[in-house]
């Protein structure tokens, strides 16, 4: 098993975060909503994981290739 | 009964003598390196051959072939290293290369260097695919080490490393590869790589020594880096059997050489099954995203999209698919990623794409949603104009069929690099299509000066919004059908039938035969 750093692949905000610590995530589906050039745009895995860190709240500005999130897989 | 006892004769020995040499040249780095891969898991090069190969097809080039260049070292290189060939996939005569780690490393030698020239020769004026199936330390040092060694070996082959098109290369990376073995993967027009495997200029070893600093070999050249970084890795997989079967895959997309059409194969009983329901698959809101394969597999036969660099300049899908059992290839914008707005690692993406499409005679197909290209600092310093400029070049030298389909946001720039403006030949448009020079969320800012909530912004984008129908695009015949989005698939086929090459058996010009492989 090895951590995988996820990354926003847009500058904007975040707007919805739809999972939490220990949740079993797979590949394609998202972990959050971040607003950007007025889209919803989600952030998803590649590959299916276990969430085990989240590094962003809700409302807070992100910028391309900021990590948001740690996902074991 | 008498039996009449067979003399012994002098031609026995010769002949004792030739099936103990088979047996040695076969016999690769023997034993113990054969049982110490196995234990790993990876293939050997003659089963990666017989993998790849029909059954009794594989016809061998150099068999006994051995270092030249030390004669100490003929024993202990059967083969030398590289094991070349011509094989049957699925029917179809192929050129085959591949490479024997146990073999001092595959490393590149004079005979094996004259081997893979002769396979490559063969394949391109013969007009048959060429399969490199790759592992190799890179150069065999002590042979190259010295002026001599260089004046010798390298440098007496003007064509080695010359890449015009004339038919499919396809590598696999499946070890560690190095040196030669890199230069065929980036090379080629698909290169499928195995998990473990490392792609790379040089070993981490050397590396190390030039940098100073410790190299992790996944780090220098490891599959990750590869598909999403620099985007040498076209497909990644787990095992050296679904390595192979994602070149047998490949393959079975495009034709021999360039001079005619791709195989074409029966349509699989369910397809266009699900294109009544087509629409679905678009949200109704604008602002939000949806992962547009979901659309292209609907669309094209059932379960033949098979996608290239799925994880490189993932703002655009592209792979080849069949339409009505034609071999076709998918340009498609993705919204899921960032809006769908094109980067530079898409346009690098597309156009090597493109490249592959026009050059073995694969007709162009193109799902339009996007808001146009990114910008902004970022994009300037990785050369968007550049890239930009590369897409479009390329897209207006492309002589096959380009047929383009906009199914929501054409904007700007964007807009012609997707083929409107004449860049395909036809433009179909969904009812849902909006047109213009840039998203009316920006272009009210811009143009009127309004921001959201000031008295007159709401007014100006509704007709910002209506102008950017596609129904003026109709009129004027820039959209030359609009269509219902259930009906997208026959439209497709049949428009396809239109545009056959007709005049030339099928074949493009191949403008681009000469592009780099790479940039």
């Amino acid at each position: 098993m090895s951590t995988y750093e996820v990354k926003s692949d847009v500058t904007g905000s975040v707007w919805k975060i739809l999972t939490r610590i220990g949740q079993r995530i797979d590949a394609g589906e998202p972990l959050m909503i971040i607003e950007s050039m007025k889209m919803e745009i989600p952030v998803v895995i590649e590959d299916a994981g276990t969430l085990v860190e989240l590094r962003v709240a809700e409302g807070q500005s992100v910028s391309e290739g900021q990590i948001v999130a740690l996902v074991d897989i | 009964m008498n039996q009449v006892a067979k003399e012994a004769s002098p031609l026995d020995e010769v002949m004792r003598e030739y099936e103990d040499r088979l047996q040695k040249a076969l016999a690769m780095g023997g034993p113990q390196k054969m049982a110490k891969r196995k234990g790993r898991g990876m293939l050997n090069a003659r089963e990666r051959i017989g993998m790849l190969c029909d059954p009794d097809t594989f016809i061998e080039s150099g068999l006994f072939g051995t270092s030249s260049s030390n004669r100490d070292d003929a024993e202990k290189t059967p083969a030398d290293g590289k094991i070349a060939g011509f094989g049957k996939i699925n029917g179809r005569e192929t050129a085959v290369s591949a490479n024997d780690f146990t073999v001092m490393g595959a490393s590149s030698s004079s005979t094996n260097g004259r081997k893979i020239a002769h396979l490559k020769q063969v394949a391109c004026q013969r007009g048959l695919p060429l399969v490199f199936l790759g592992e190799s330390s890179g150069a065999r040092m002590p042979d190259h080490m010295g002026a001599r060694g260089m004046g010798t070996l390298l440098g007496n082959d003007a064509a080695q490393y010359q890449r015009l098109r004339e038919t499919p290369w396809v590598s696999a990376t499946l070890g560690h590869s190095y040196g030669s073995s890199s230069w065929y993967a980036v090379l080629s027009d698909f290169n499928v790589m195995r998990k473990g495997a490392i792609l790379a200029v040089s070993s981490p070893l050397l590396a190390s020594l030039a940098t100073k600093e410790a190299v992790e070999p996944e780090d220098l050249g490891g599959w990750r880096m590869h598909a999403e970084v620099t985007g040498f890795a076209d497909m990644v997989v787990d095992t050296d059997e679904e390595a192979i079967a994602a070149v047998k895959t490949f393959l079975s997309y495009l034709p021999s050489h360039n001079n005619i059409a791709p195989p074409e194969v029966p349509v699989p009983p369910g397809s266009g099954a699900e294109m009544s329901h087509i629409l679905s698959l678009l949200p109704a809101s604008r602002t939000q995203v949806y992962d547009m394969r979901r659309i292209v597999r609907t669309i094209v036969d059932k379960d033949s999209f098979f996608e290239i660099k799925a994880r490189f300049g993932k703002v655009v899908t592209t792979g080849l698919a069949r339409l009505g059992g034609r071999s076709v290839g998918i340009v498609a914008n993705n919204p899921l990623v960032k809006g769908g707005a094109l980067d530079t690692d898409a346009c690098e993406k597309i156009t090597s794409f493109l490249v592959l499409c026009d050059s073995f005679n694969i007709p162009v197909v193109m799902f339009v949603d996007t808001p146009g290209f990114l910008i902004g600092k970022d994009a300037e310093r990785r050369r968007a104009p550049g890239k930009i400029m590369n897409f479009m070049n390329a897209l207006a030298l492309t002589t096959v069929p380009k047929l383009s389909v906009i199914l929501r946001k054409s904007y700007g720039q964007a807009y012609l690099n997707m083929g409107g403006g004449r860049n395909s030949n036809e433009v179909a448009a969904w009812p849902t299509a909006e047109i213009s020079f840039m998203d009316p969320q920006f272009g009210v800012r811009i143009v009127h000066g309004l921001e959201p909530g000031q008295p007159g912004f709401d007014e100006a984008f509704a007709n910002m919004n209506r102008d950017s129908q596609v129904w003026d695009m109709a009129a004027i015949y820039a959209a030359q059908s609009v269509i219902r989005p259930e009906e997208t698939r026959s439209y497709l086929i049949r428009m396809l039938e239109v545009y056959r090459m007709r005049p030339t058996n099928e074949a493009g010009a191949h403008l681009m035969h000469a592009w780099p492989t790479s940039f």
